[in-house]
C-alpha cells in the first residue's frame, strides 16, 4: 500500500464515520435546507437570508426546539444561477430535507420550486419577488416578501405623487426580476400620465454604460428607474455622475445593499430604493438583533428579517404537529403566524396578505432612511 | 454646431474608449494565433488577473501612505505587467507546451480548462463580490453648450487613448525593428522552418504569451480604474469581445486587432446610442458574421502571407 492509497483509505474511513454520525443525529433533528447564493455577484443577499435563517433556528433550538426535536440548518449554494439551483434542488431531495428556506433570486427559485413541488418539499422564499413563482397553482410554495407587482406600483405611486418628474427613463437588466419590475413601473407611470421617454434593457455583467447614458442625457431625462441588481446600477450611477447626467435614480430592493455605495461612491447619495420595512428598528425585535449582533453579523438587511420570519412560520406549524409538508402548507394557509415581521397570513397562492414596501432614500455610507 | 453633432461626437468618443481596450486585449489573441495557430481562450482571464494585480498594488501602496499620483500609476502598471506576464508565461508552460504538436483541438480544450481554473482560483482566493477600485484620475472636460447636450471627455478616457497608443507604437517598433521581433515574424510565417534555421521557437512562443499578457495587464489597469469595479467574472465577456475584435480585424494581424477593436467599440456605442442598447450585441456580432461572409479572413487578415 503506497502513500496515496493509505491517504485515500483514511479519507474513506473518516467519511464513513461522519456518515454514520449524521445518521445517528437524523432521528431527533429536523433538517431545514437553506438555499441561496453563497458565492457569485449577489452573495450579499444570500448572507442576509442565511443570517436570519440561522438566527431563527438557533433561537428556536435554545428555547427547546420543536416538541423536543432540534432544528438543523444545511446551507446550499446556488450562486443565483438557474442551472445550479436545479442541481441544488436535486441534492436537497437526495439529502432528505423536507423544508427549504430559499432560493433567493427569482430566476433560481422558479426552476427549483418545480422540483420541490414534485417531491413534496415545502419551500418558503424570503426574497424572490417574481409573481410567477406563486402563480402556477403550486401547493407547497410560499413567500415572506411582497411581489414585483406590489413593488412596481409602490415605486410608480411614489414617483408620480412625490417626485413628479418631467421625463422618465425606465432601464432594466433583461432578467426575470429586473424586467418584471421595470415593466410594472412603466405601466404605473403611464397610468399616472408621467411620460416614459425610454424603456431599454442593458446586459447584466456589462461595465460600460456610457452610450446609454449619453442617450438619456440627450433625451433630457430627469428621473431614471432601474429594474435589476446593484452591480449594474452602481456603475450606472457612477458613470452618470461622471458624464453629467443630472437625474434622480430609483431601484427595487435588489439594489439596496452597502456594495452599491462602494461601487458608486458619492453618486449613490439620494438614490431611492423600495425595501421591506426596517424590522431591525422595531423594539419588539431587540432580542433577535442582539443575538445576531453578538455573533458579529449584520442585522440590518431586509432578507435577514424575511428569512427569520419564514423559519418562524415553519416552526410554528411544526409545533402544532404539522410536520408533513402538505399539512404544514395547509396550516400556513389557514392560520396566522406570529413572526418578527408581525402577524403574517397567506392567501391560497402562497403570497402574503397585505405586504407593503417602503420607499427609502439611500446614503453614500451605505445606510438608508425611510421616506414613506 | 448642433446638438446632433455633439451627440454623435460623444458616442464616437465612448466607442473609441471601449474599442481601445478591446484592441489591447485582442493583441494577445491575435499574436498567439499568428504564431502557433491556437486560440488562447484563457486570455480574458489573464486580463482579469491584470485588474486584480492593479488593485493589490494600489491598495498596498495606499496602506503604506503613498499618495503621489505618478508613483501610484507607474507602480500599478509596472507591477501588474510583471505579475500578469508571469501568469501568461506559466499558462503557456503548464497548459499548452506539453500539448503542442498534437491535434489542434487539444490545446483549445486545455485553454478553456485554464480559463475556468483561473476564474475559480481568483473567486476562491478573493471572493466573488465586486471590489471597488479607488479612482485616481477624476474630472474631465466638457465641450459644447452648458444648458443643452454637451460632450464630456474624462481625463481617464484621454489616459486610455494615450496609453493604448503608446503600447501599440512600442509593440509595432518591437515587432518590426528588434531581433526578437524579427524572430516572431519568422515563426509566424513558418515555425518549422524558423526552427531549422536556428531560431529558438520555444522562446519566441513564450515571449508571445508574455507580450499578450503584458498588454492585457495594461488593459486591466486602465479599465479597472475607469470603471472602478472588478470581479472574477469580468474576463469572460471582455475576452469574448476582444476575440471578436481579433477575428473581425483578421486574426493573426496586429493592425487588424486594433482596427477590429475600434470598429467593434464604435459599432456598439452607435447602436446603443441611436437604436437600443438591447441590440448592441446583436448588431456587433451580426457585423462579425457579415464581415466574415465576404472576407473570411477578416478585414486585414492575409492567410499564409504574413500573420504577425
Amino acid at each position: 500500500m503506497n502513500k496515496w492509497t493509505k491517504t485515500a483509505a483514511g479519507v474513506a474511513v473518516s467519511l464513513a464515520l461522519l456518515g454514520s454520525s449524521a445518521l445517528a443525529n437524523a432521528a431527533d433533528t429536523i433538517k431545514i435546507a437553506m438555499a441561496g447564493p453563497v458565492t457569485g455577484p449577489v452573495a450579499q443577499y444570500g448572507d442576509m437570508q442565511f443570517t436570519g435563517g440561522n438566527a431563527a433556528i438557533e433561537m428556536i433550538n435554545q428555547a427547546g426546539g420543536i416538541n423536543g426535536k432540534q432544528l438543523e440548518a444545511v446551507i446550499y449554494d446556488d450562486a443565483c444561477d438557474p442551472k445550479q439551483a436545479v442541481a441544488v434542488a436535486n441534492k436537497i431531495v437526495n439529502d432528505g430535507a423536507k423544508y427549504v428556506l430559499g432560493h433567493l433570486c427569482s430566476s433560481a427559485t422558479q426552476p427549483a420550486s418545480d422540483i420541490y413541488e414534485d417531491e413534496g418539499i415545502l419551500i418558503i422564499t424570503a426574497a424572490s419577488t417574481s409573481p410567477e413563482i406563486t402563480g402556477r397553482g403550486y401547493e407547497l410554495v410560499f413567500r415572506t416578501i411582497g411581489l414585483d407587482s406590489d413593488q412596481g406600483p409602490t415605486a410608480a405611486k411614489y414617483i408620480a405623487e412625490q417626485v413628479k418628474p418631467k421625463k422618465v427613463a425606465v432601464i432594466h437588466d433583461k432578467q426575470q426580476y429586473g424586467e418584471g419590475i421595470a415593466s410594472s413601473v412603466k405601466i404605473g407611470l403611464e397610468a399616472a400620465n408621467i411620460p416614459v421617454v425610454a424603456f431599454e434593457g442593458i446586459t447584466a455583467g456589462d461595465k460600460d454604460f456610457s452610450a446609454i447614458i449619453a442617450k438619456l442625457k440627450k433625451l433630457d431625462v430627469d428621473f431614471v428607474y432601474y429594474g435589476g441588481y446593484h452591480p449594474e446600477l452602481g456603475l450606472l450611477l457612477r458613470q452618470s455622475k461622471e458624464k453629467g447626467l443630472d437625474a434622480m435614480f430609483m431601484g427595487p430592493e435588489g439594489v439596496g445593499n452597502k456594495d452599491i455605495s462602494s461601487i458608486a461612491g458619492e453618486a449613490s447619495e439620494g438614490l431611492l430604493v423600495t425595501l421591506p420595512k426596517k424590522y431591525d428598528l422595531d423594539p419588539a425585535n431587540k432580542a433577535v438583533v442582539d443575538h445576531i449582533v453578538a455573533k458579529g453579523e449584520d442585522a440590518t438587511g431586509p432578507f435577514v428579517w424575511t428569512g427569520y420570519a419564514a423559519i418562524q412560520a415553519m416552526a410554528q406549524g411544526m409545533k402544532a404537529g404539522k410536520e408533513d409538508p402538505f399539512e404544514l402548507a395547509e396550516y400556513l394557509r389557514n392560520n396566522t403566524a406570529s413572526t418578527v415581521m408581525g402577524d403574517l397570513q397567506w392567501d391560497s397562492k402562497g403570497d402574503l396578505k397585505g405586504f407593503e414596501f417602503g420607499v427609502f432614500s439611500w446614503h453614500k455610507d451605505g445606510t438608508s432612511t425611510q421616506k414613506q | 454646431m448642433s446638438e446632433q453633432f455633439y451627440y454623435f461626437l460623444q458616442q464616437i468618443l465612448n466607442g473609441v474608449t471601449i474599442g481601445s481596450t478591446y484592441a489591447l486585449i485582442a493583441i494577445g489573441y491575435t499574436m498567439v494565433y499568428g504564431i502557433i495557430g491556437m486560440i488562447n481562450f484563457a486570455h480574458g482571464e489573464v486580463y482579469m488577473i491584470g485588474s486584480y494585480a492593479a488593485f493589490f498594488v494600489l491598495a498596498g501602496l495606499a496602506m503604506l501612505g503613498i499618495d503621489s499620483l505618478a508613483l501610484l500609476l507607474i507602480a500599478a502598471f509596472a507591477l501588474s505587467i510583471m505579475i500578469t506576464s508571469a501568469y501568461g508565461w506559466s499558462i503557456e508552460r503548464v497548459a499548452y507546451r506539453p500539448l503542442r504538436g498534437g491535434n489542434r483541438l487539444i490545446p483549445l480544450i486545455s485553454a478553456i480548462g485554464m480559463s475556468i481554473f483561473l476564474q475559480n482560483f481568483v473567486r476562491l482566493a478573493q471572493g466573488s463580490r465586486d471590489i471597488a477600485m479607488p479612482s485616481l484620475i477624476t474630472g474631465g472636460w466638457t465641450i459644447g453648450p452648458a444648458d443643452a447636450f454637451n460632450v464630456t471627455l474624462s481625463y481617464m478616457q484621454v489616459v486610455i487613448f494615450v496609453v493604448t497608443f503608446i503600447s501599440m507604437t512600442v509593440l509595432t517598433a518591437f515587432i518590426s525593428k528588434s531581433k526578437m521581433g524579427r524572430a516572431c515574424r519568422a515563426c509566424a510565417e513558418d515555425i518549422g522552418m524558423a526552427n531549422l534555421l536556428g531560431i529558438n521557437t520555444n522562446k519566441v512562443i513564450s515571449i508571445t504569451f508574455v507580450i499578450g499578457a503584458a498588454l492585457a495587464a495594461v488593459a486591466g489597469v486602465l479599465l479597472s480604474m475607469y470603471y472602478g469595479v472588478i470581479n472574477p467574472y469580468l474576463g469572460f465577456m471582455a475576452g469574448l469581445k476582444a476575440f471578436t475584435a481579433a477575428v473581425l480585424g483578421g486574426i493573426g494581424s496586429i493592425p487588424g486587432a486594433v482596427l477590429g477593436g475600434l470598429i467593434l467599440g464604435i459599432t456598439e456605442a452607435i447602436t446603443a446610442g441611436y437604436f437600443s442598447s438591447e441590440y448592441k450585441d446583436v448588431v456587433s456580432f451580426g457585423l462579425l458574421c457579415f464581415v466574415l461572409l465576404f472576407m473570411p479572413t477578416g478585414i486585414l487578415g492575409k492567410p499564409e502571407v504574413e500573420k504577425v
